[in-house]
């Protein structure tokens, strides 16, 4: 591996570099990869074009939100009102697109609400140097109840194209997550989207080095935001109407998908896909315990035990060295 | 030729305690510019001046010539002024080249520039003799290595001014070597470079100019040419100690408190030390060599590993704090923010503390005998004031009698103390000596580990000097200076650069 690449011109340079970066992930892959091939066997209807398109919706918005808690975590903070984020963003969606605006203006206002809650979140812990835990907190009580004066019961609609577009028959959903896996790449490739990592490890040492450090944490809150209505968005069309709670269970899942995929508590630990992978082994869990006949209460359980193990097991091989 | 970067009579104070007074110091083209002093006279804080980190309270930064009336880093940055901190300022999960372009990447349609990163990093890790792939994290390197990312880093921007804080104290001789090679041909690019070490060995060959700081003054700004390495240190020690010692009288009795042999705890290793009863040995040497761990080791509080141990006639290590205490050891934290004391508690609970480890876990707590204790204690000691009060309202230097009043109590026979007077008050300093020297006299053992070469000269009977985790020099009595010591820690007396 290191002979290979220094041997090669200095010109190649970006691809050693995400190579090296799956170093990391590469045990999570093969954890993720059992669980596909179980969930295959025990669900063979995965390899038809419907049974890809439900699983890959079912995933597509613990994807988004766990993407929103990573960008979050490799700042150094961390959100508790990514669930009230996503009740806002399917409350919003299911009043705006059936009404005058029609579906783009709705998209437009569901991206915006986003993009706004997200910046001014980040404006305040950032700028007024507050604790992200305790912002979050008080944000997820400010956003939840804009979304329950904006619709107090379940209800408004989604204009059934678009959800039969979303979450019918169709790849839609892993087109839309590759085409933001891509999007999120390219972030990743600009100055501002390297300096994250620099930000949220070594504040000190990025400042030195001239980095923007208070700009690259806001971005980051603005396009948590953004991800956190999108799977909005997504679940409204799912369910075809708004439900000003719907997206309360994100907010825990979110960490725990984060968690799982490797990203660190302390800022700059850590890589998207990891997050990625471990949002999906998340809904594998669900869905494998699901049809193993697993009760609610057992599922719980047993994802929580996977999830302390899934940290303790880096743990302990620190300590072995 | 004017200088490049220049600082003009500075002066700086932290919450009213000076730090620099009057400095100044002129970096010119072409010249290793040597900047020595011990620890805490002002160096850091120099540096920082110069690099825009901090304003001066007095006094003018100058760049070429000109006065900078708001320096700040992105000056610094702009006027081609870099620093190599002490601290890192890497990010262990970004690759070497993603490291050293941080800050200013090269751009491609607002892209990073891979392409052109990698040729201009790969030229800059060229110089420093960094061969790992561009693309290996920063978290996978030695500690050694990543000071050279670092100084690639600095080099990467093309500087004019290179300012280079302790380059060389994570640095093996090879890369040492490497380094003073680079400098030597930046020297003769016409760059400026200010260089700051404790390896005497090092400036010596290195440098052509020295300012020397002393107590944030600046006693020397002269060229190195005929002096030697003994002149540099009597440029850097040497205080009137006025009356702020007590009179000296020996008290050693050649019972041992403390005998360990081959003891290793964290940086220290292969240690063999003997403390007697009644005598106030002392432990010296540059900050960051071992020494804490060299108390925290004997104090139970970092594991620690001896091939034969006796403490206070019980065998072995105490091995723990509260076995630590039960042996008659006591210690008193440098830090005393976070070690020493519970701030928003009050100052009776923290005089307490060490008494509750010892009662029965269940029984009640008699208020009223904690504060006739309290009381007792702050009278022997002199703590004024309202013992009710949060420990946090009281100024360093009563903080630091309330650290040590709570193991009196407990009439311990070693006391281990870690730097006790740093930020305290002259008059309080004066109290801690005089009880110092009177718990020697009462047959107590103590160990004072001092960042303050005077103090170790006028309080102790005898000074080891640590470095780089071993005791280098034991010094009687007889021996003991501020030079000797002073020497001995920086290693001046022996010892070429190793080539």
């Amino acid at each position: 591996m290191s002979t290979v690449s220094s041997a090669r011109p200095a010109g190649a340079l970006y691809w050693p570099v995400q190579a090296r970066r799956n170093i990391g992930v590469r045990s999570l892959f093969v954890v993720v990869l059992a669980f596909l091939i179980a969930y295959g066997v025990l669900f063979p209807g995965l390899f038809t074009a419907s049974g890809f398109a439900k699983f890959t919706q079912s995933w597509f918005p613990l994807a988004l939100v766990a993407m929103a808690q990573a960008i979050l975590m490799l700042t150094g903070g961390i959100s508790l009102a990514i669930g009230a984020t996503v009740s806002l963003g399917a409350v919003i969606a299911a009043t705006t697109m059936a009404g005058p605006l029609g579906v783009a203006g709705g998209a437009a206002a569901v991206a915006l609400t986003g993009l706004g809650i997200g910046a001014a979140t980040g404006f305040i812990v950032v700028r007024l140097r507050l604790p992200a835990i305790v912002v979050t907190l008080a944000g997820s009580f400010i956003i939840g109840g804009a979304a329950l004066l904006i619709l107090p019961r379940p209800g408004g609609a989604i204009p059934e194209w678009l959800s039969d577009l979303l979450a019918g028959d169709t790849p839609a959903a892993f087109v839309l997550l590759v085409a933001i896996v891509l999007l999120w790449k390219l972030y990743l490739a600009t100055p501002l989207g390297l300096s994250l990592y620099a930000a949220g490890e070594n504040p000190v040492g990025a400042y030195r080095s001239g980095v923007p450090v208070d700009g690259a944490r806001v971005a980051a809150y603005a396009i948590s935001g953004l991800l956190s209505t999108g799977a909005g968005l997504f679940v409204a069309a799912q369910t075809g109407s708004g439900d000003p709670v719907i997206g309360a269970a994100f907010t825990l899942n979110s960490i725990a998908a984060a968690v799982l995929g490797g990203i660190g508590f302390l800022g700059g630990q850590g890589t998207m896909r990891g997050a990625l992978a471990g949002s999906l082994l998340l809904s594998l869990m669900i869905s494998v315990m699901f049809f193993l006949g697993f009760t609610p209460v057992a599922q719980y359980v047993a994802q929580g035990l996977i999830i302390i193990g899934a940290v303790a097991i880096p743990q302990f091989r620190k300590v072995q060295q | 030729m004017a200088p490049l970067l220049a600082a003009r009579g500075v002066s700086k104070a932290f919450f009213g305690n000076p730090v620099l007074r009057d400095v100044s110091i002129a970096l010119r083209p072409g010249r290793v510019h040597a900047l020595l002093g011990e620890n805490g006279a002002g160096k850091s804080t120099l540096i920082n001046l110069l690099s825009g980190a901090l304003r001066p309270d007095g006094g003018t930064i100058e760049v070429d010539g000109r006065e900078v009336s708001r320096m700040t880093p992105v000056h610094a940055r702009q006027a081609g002024i870099a620093v190599v901190q002490q601290e890192l300022s890497l990010t262990a999960s970004l690759s070497i080249a993603e490291n050293i372009g941080l800050g200013a990447y090269p751009k491609r349609f607002g892209l990073v520039d891979y392409r052109e990163l990698a040729a201009r990093a790969k030229a800059a890790c060229e110089l420093v003799g960094l061969h790992e792939p561009l693309s290996t994290p920063v978290g996978q390197l030695p500690l050694g290595r990543r000071q050279m990312v670092e100084i690639a880093k600095a080099l990467y921007r093309k500087p004019r001014v290179l300012i280079l804080d302790e380059p060389t104290s994570s640095l093996s001789a090879t890369e040492t070597k490497i380094l003073t090679d680079l400098l030597e041909r930046l020297r003769g690019e016409g760059i400026a470079i200010l260089y700051i070490s404790h390896r005497l060995n090092e400036v010596m060959t290195l440098c052509q100019h020295v300012t020397v700081l002393k107590d944030g003054t600046c006693t020397a700004d002269q060229s190195l040419e005929g002096t030697d390495a003994a002149g540099l240190v009597r440029l850097m020690v040497g205080r009137d100690p006025g009356d702020l010692f007590p009179q000296w009288r020996p008290s050693a009795s050649p019972a041992t408190a403390i005998s360990v042999r081959n003891f290793s705890a964290g940086l220290m290793h292969d240690v063999d030390l003997d403390i007697r009863t009644g005598e106030v040995l002392g432990i010296g040497g540059l900050v960051g060599q071992g020494q804490e761990d060299l108390l925290l080791g004997l104090y139970g509080a970092i594991p620690a590993r001896t091939a034969s141990a006796t403490v206070n006639g019980a065998s072995g290590l105490p091995g723990g704090v509260p076995k630590a205490n039960a042996l008659g050891l006591a210690y008193v934290p440098a830090d005393r923010k976070r070690e020493g004391l519970h701030l928003i508690h009050t100052i009776t609970t923290n005089m307490m503390l060490p008494a509750f480890a010892r009662l029965p876990a269940l029984k009640l707590r008699s208020r009223r005998a904690e504060r006739e204790t309290a009381r007792g204690l702050a009278a022997q000691l002199g703590i004024k004031g309202d013992l009710a009060r949060q420990a946090q309202a009281l100024s360093g230097g009563n903080q630091q009698k309330v650290a040590l009043a709570k193991w009196m109590p407990h009439d311990p026979l070693v006391l281990l103390l870690n730097d006790p007077t740093r930020g305290v008050d002259v008059e309080t300093k004066r109290e801690i000596y005089l009880m110092l020297r009177a718990f020697a006299a009462a047959g107590k053992a103590v160990v004072l580990l001092s960042s303050d070469t005077p103090e170790l000269v006028h309080l102790c009977e005898r000074v080891a000097v640590v470095r780089d985790g071993r005791i280098a020099a034991m010094l009687d009595r007889a021996a003991l200076s501020e030079e000797a010591i002073v020497s001995a820690a920086m290693g001046a007396e022996n010892r070429k650069v190793a080539a």
